[in-house]
């Protein structure tokens, strides 16, 4: 808890990007949990306005096909945007760390059997996991999971397992194994408290590349399925009406990239924070 | 005979995250044509701040909160970007102290060497050069990448790239410390033939004491920021005025690694945030007393040398502090 | 020998690489509902032709022989057939191969020639010093935005105000070059908008890590200009980690644009694969994430010999 607070005062304090960056994360991440308590209107209320009604006060991204006021819908698209990537992302955490410490720690064929499993992995196009995936499962919300999952887990596996490496050969970690600590105790408390720096950064970088693959695979109609919405979905559901009521796409579409963006942005801080580059003038 | 660089009362901070960390706290260093002057110090004493002070190159969250530097004549501290260009090309040299990260992996060592020296060198000039700084294969040198040198053999291509233009001050950061023991003197050997063969000054930063004491002719000690003692190599080996000096002579004994506290000495070099109203030595001295914790002392010349110490004439009768280097 | 020795595990690597891409893409098809025949054949399928495939991939033999057979005709150029077009998929890929082409080729390009002078000018001005310039401002929001929300909104300004680009009916480059960039420009530039904050993420970061170097500050110390050390230092140093971004940048775009080649209409290999999916013609999924991966892992490889050629320390 301490150490949160560290890091967001320290973020908030570090420069008005990032600064913007955490407010606007705060903000959609309050939307997303307490979206369905807030007086914005029922989501799913047929009619509540007239069919492809522009923006009033009363319905401030206006209306869909259905009348339904679109302000909410694009709450819930926030929750369910933020939500699914997150699980995807954490499942990929748990087990890029896994693979990756093992890799570094014990090496040899551990080591190559891993890294090769990584680059395998890396040679897919997110979006063709995507159609190959939504093959196999159908599309929907576990389809969508699971591509996120595949398309980070490399990048995981290869941070993680690069910091092992260089904390393995440092002498706490020696002084244990000459102790006769078993493999299992040196990699839970002498390598992953040390790795978990890394993790965190890198887990900000694949949030933000999951919820691109899970709008993406949503705007394809691959993902998140109506009646339900994601920010993609909702995208999907407002460009067939993009010329005659735009304000549904560009409200979703808006929405999306400013929580992408300050994923991204919050992401950037952190990294910059923990690896400061000190360059030097030329003159 | 003038001086060619003078350094007075010389302040320099580095913004960090917390406060300002004050890295030089009023350095005075003046500097003759022709001299060797080691700069002695553990880590963290500001000598390698000052080094870089003289040619101003220092990073950007360096700046200088008061005082004179310069240089042949040449304000260092407020030259604009030309003046100080033409200062660092045809005045200064530097050797690093690690010679691989101060050359660029990916150019020929020919062409850095070439770019050293300025206009076109023809090749038989680059090899001159290189046999100068005693490489002995100068034609296989120069067609090399920096990795595939020894780090002896790198030192000696960067000592030839700091002597090229003929400068007046050649300022060595450490130069052994990331090299061999075996080669240590060898590389201050040369450095020293270059210096008497250009007649410049050379200023040794270092933490060595008995090394480079052996090549200079004067000797800086420096402390907290501070040159705390600073007279002929004799005049300081032989009796001590500072007792930091003293301990410094008792401690070394020229086997340390880089970089590595001089661990004799017990308790740890100051960390200043602001002016130093006291003996920033005090904390480790023995003979420290009440007026060393309150009062800043200021420089003195006592017996030949010059020195910041309340009570030298004591470090200088005490018993024990007067040994051969 | 250099250059051999450094690249001839790579090489083998890349090729194992292939292989487990091909052992996965062969478990994930035969995990679809329904039996691999239907898959290649579609419903509608006689019991002759059934059994031709039968034969043909041994679906009645261990899954080891089906995969080796399987892995052997992909060898051979064989990719399977179209259910819908009943002609080999692999001509249908190579027919649409100049389109993807050139959809890459502009997006890259715009990529390049925006991302990387800005990269460069961004990394040096900072200078260690934090600051909020515009380079990370176009940094944040084309490494946010994604491509359909990009491609949503020209298609709007676009299709309301019919400036002089066009949206969707794809003309191939021979028949009207006009016509051809008319509608392939807005795409590309769609696509290249990620490229742009790659590559100026990358730079800047790349020339900002240079700038800590040593040997910066020895050029600086030995009084060469500003000018002289960007560009007899900065640039090739930087150009390293630059070179592994824009590879794989370049390999995810051969790979066909799924999302930018649905919204535009651009009949690449990105919109044909989906249509593939949407018509149950699992053949031509098959062929489209073979290929993809086929291509990130070569355009990898010319990384690693690229690598080679501008960094002397690599490989000895």
């Amino acid at each position: 808890m301490r150490t949160a607070i560290y890091w967001l005062s320290r973020i908030w304090r570090s420069d008005a990007l990032s600064a913007f960056g955490l407010a606007s994360l705060l903000l959609l991440i309050f939307l997303g949990i307490f979206g369905p308590l807030l007086p914005l209107g029922d989501p799913t209320q047929i009619a509540a306005g007239p069919r492809l009604g522009p923006p009033t006060p009363q319905h401030p991204f206006g209306t869909d096909e259905l009348g339904r006021s679109f302000l909410p819908r694009v709450v819930q698209g926030i929750r369910a945007t933020f939500l699914l990537s997150a699980i995807a992302v954490l499942i990929s955490a748990m087990i890029g760390t896994f693979l990756g410490m093992a890799a570094g720690y014990f090496g040899r064929a551990v080591d190559i059997m891993v890294a090769r499993g990584a680059d395998i992995l890396f040679a897919f196009p997110a979006l063709l996991v995507g159609l190959l995936v939504a093959a196999v499962l159908g599309p929907g919300q576990v389809s969508a999971i699971a591509v996120i999952a595949i398309a980070t887990l490399p990048l995981l596996i290869r941070v993680v397992r690069s910091v092992t490496l260089s904390v393995a050969g440092r002498g706490f970690v020696t002084a244990a194994e000459v102790a006769g600590a078993s493999a299992g105790r040196i990699l839970l408390l002498h390598i992953l408290p040390n790795v978990m720096g890394a993790v965190m950064v890198q887990l900000t970088y694949a949030l933000s590349i999951g919820m691109i693959i899970e709008s993406a695979l949503s705007f394809l109609g691959l993902g998140v399925q109506p009646p339900d919405a994601s920010l993609g979905s909702l995208l999907r559901q407002g460009s067939a009406y993009l010329t005659i009521a735009p304000w549904m796409a560009m409200s979703s579409g808006a929405v999306l990239s400013l929580a992408i963006m300050s994923v991204n942005l919050v992401g950037d801080a952190v990294r910059d924070a923990l690896e400061p580059l000190k360059g030097r003038d030329l003159t | 005979m003038s001086p060619l660089a003078e350094i007075r009362d010389l302040v320099i901070s580095y913004r960090t995250g917390s406060g300002g960390l004050r890295a030089l706290d009023g350095t005075d260093l003046i500097l003759t044509p022709g001299e060797t002057v080691a700069v002695v110090g553990e880590s963290g004493s500001g000598k390698s701040t000052l080094g870089m002070a003289i040619g101003r190159l220092l990073p950007g969250e360096a700046h200088c909160e008061g005082g004179t530097l310069s240089v042949a004549g040449t304000d260092v501290l407020n030259a604009d970007a030309d003046t100080l260009r033409a200062l660092r090309r045809d005045k200064l040299g530097f050797v690093f102290q690690n010679p691989m990260s101060a050359l660029d992996p990916t150019m020929r060592v020919g062409k850095q060497v070439a770019r050293a020296m300025g206009g076109k060198p023809g090749q038989k000039e680059i090899e001159a050069l290189l046999t100068r700084a005693e490489l002995s294969e100068p034609g296989r040198v120069l067609r090399a990448f920096p990795h595939e040198l020894s780090g002896g053999m790198a030192q000696r291509v960067v000592i030839a790239m700091a002597i090229a233009r003929q400068p007046a001050l050649l300022i060595a950061d450490e130069p052994t410390a990331s090299l061999d023991a075996s080669i240590r003197e060898k590389i201050m050997a040369t450095l020293n033939r270059l210096r008497d063969e250009t007649g410049a000054t050379l200023v040794v930063l270092s933490h060595d004491l008995r090394l480079i004491a052996r090549h200079s002719d004067r000797v800086a000690v420096m402390y907290g920021g501070r040159v705390v003692e600073d007279g002929a190599v004799e005049t300081v080996l032989d009796a001590p005025a500072h007792p930091y000096t003293a301990a410094l002579l008792s401690a070394a004994a020229g086997s340390e690694k880089p970089g590595e506290r001089l661990d004799p000495i017990p308790g740890m070099p100051p960390s200043l945030s602001g002016r130093c109203e006291a003996c920033a030595f005090a904390p480790r001295c023995t003979f420290a007393r009440e007026q060393c914790r309150t009062e800043r002392p200021e420089p003195r010349v006592i017996a030949k040398r010059r020195v910041i110490c309340h009570f030298a004439e004591d470090a200088l009768a005490a018993p024990g502090a007067e040994r051969r280097a | 020998m250099r250059l051999l020795l450094y690249l001839l595990p790579r090489v083998a690597a890349a090729l194992i690489t292939l292989l487990g891409v091909s052992v996965l893409v062969f478990l994930a098809l035969r995990m679809i509902p329904g039996g691999y025949a239907d898959i290649l054949l579609g419903p509608f399928v006689t019991p002759e032709a059934r059994e031709a495939i039968s034969q043909r991939y041994g679906l009645d033999q261990p899954m080891i022989v089906q995969y080796w057979r399987w892995l052997v005709s992909l060898l051979q150029g064989d990719f399977g057939i179209s259910m819908v077009t009943q002609k080999p998929v692999i001509h249908e890929f190579i027919r649409r191969a100049p389109v993807t082409l050139e959809l890459a080729f502009i997006a890259l390009g715009l990529a390049l020639a925006v991302g990387l002078p800005l990269g460069v000018a961004s990394g040096i001005r900072r200078g260690g010093r934090k600051g909020l310039d515009a380079a990370r401002v176009v940094g944040a929001i084309g490494a946010s935005v994604p491509d359909f929300v990009v491609g949503s909104v020209l298609i709007f300004i676009f299709s309301v105000w019919s400036l002089w680009f066009r949206v969707g009916g794809y003309v191939p480059f021979t028949d009207d070059p006009v016509g051809n960039l008319q509608t392939m420009l807005l795409p590309g530039l769609t696509l290249s908008l990620f490229g742009i904050a790659l590559v100026l993420r990358t730079t800047r970061d790349a020339v900002l890590r240079v700038m800590t170097e040593g040997y910066i500050t020895a050029a600086v110390a030995r009084g060469e200009t500003p000018r002289a050390i960007i560009r007899l230092h900065i640039l090739r140093n930087a150009a390293i980690p630059v070179v592994t971004v824009v590879t794989t940048y370049f390999g995810f775009l051969l790979g066909g644009a799924v999302v930018v080649e649905v919204l535009f209409s651009i009949p690449g290999f990105g919109l044909f694969t989906f249509n593939g999916l949407l018509n149950r013609d699992y053949a031509i999924v098959q062929a489209g994430v073979l290929l993809a991966a086929g291509v990130f892992v070569a355009i990898n490889m010319t990384a690693d010999f690229l690598y080679a050629v501008i960094d002397p320390r690599v490989g000895s």
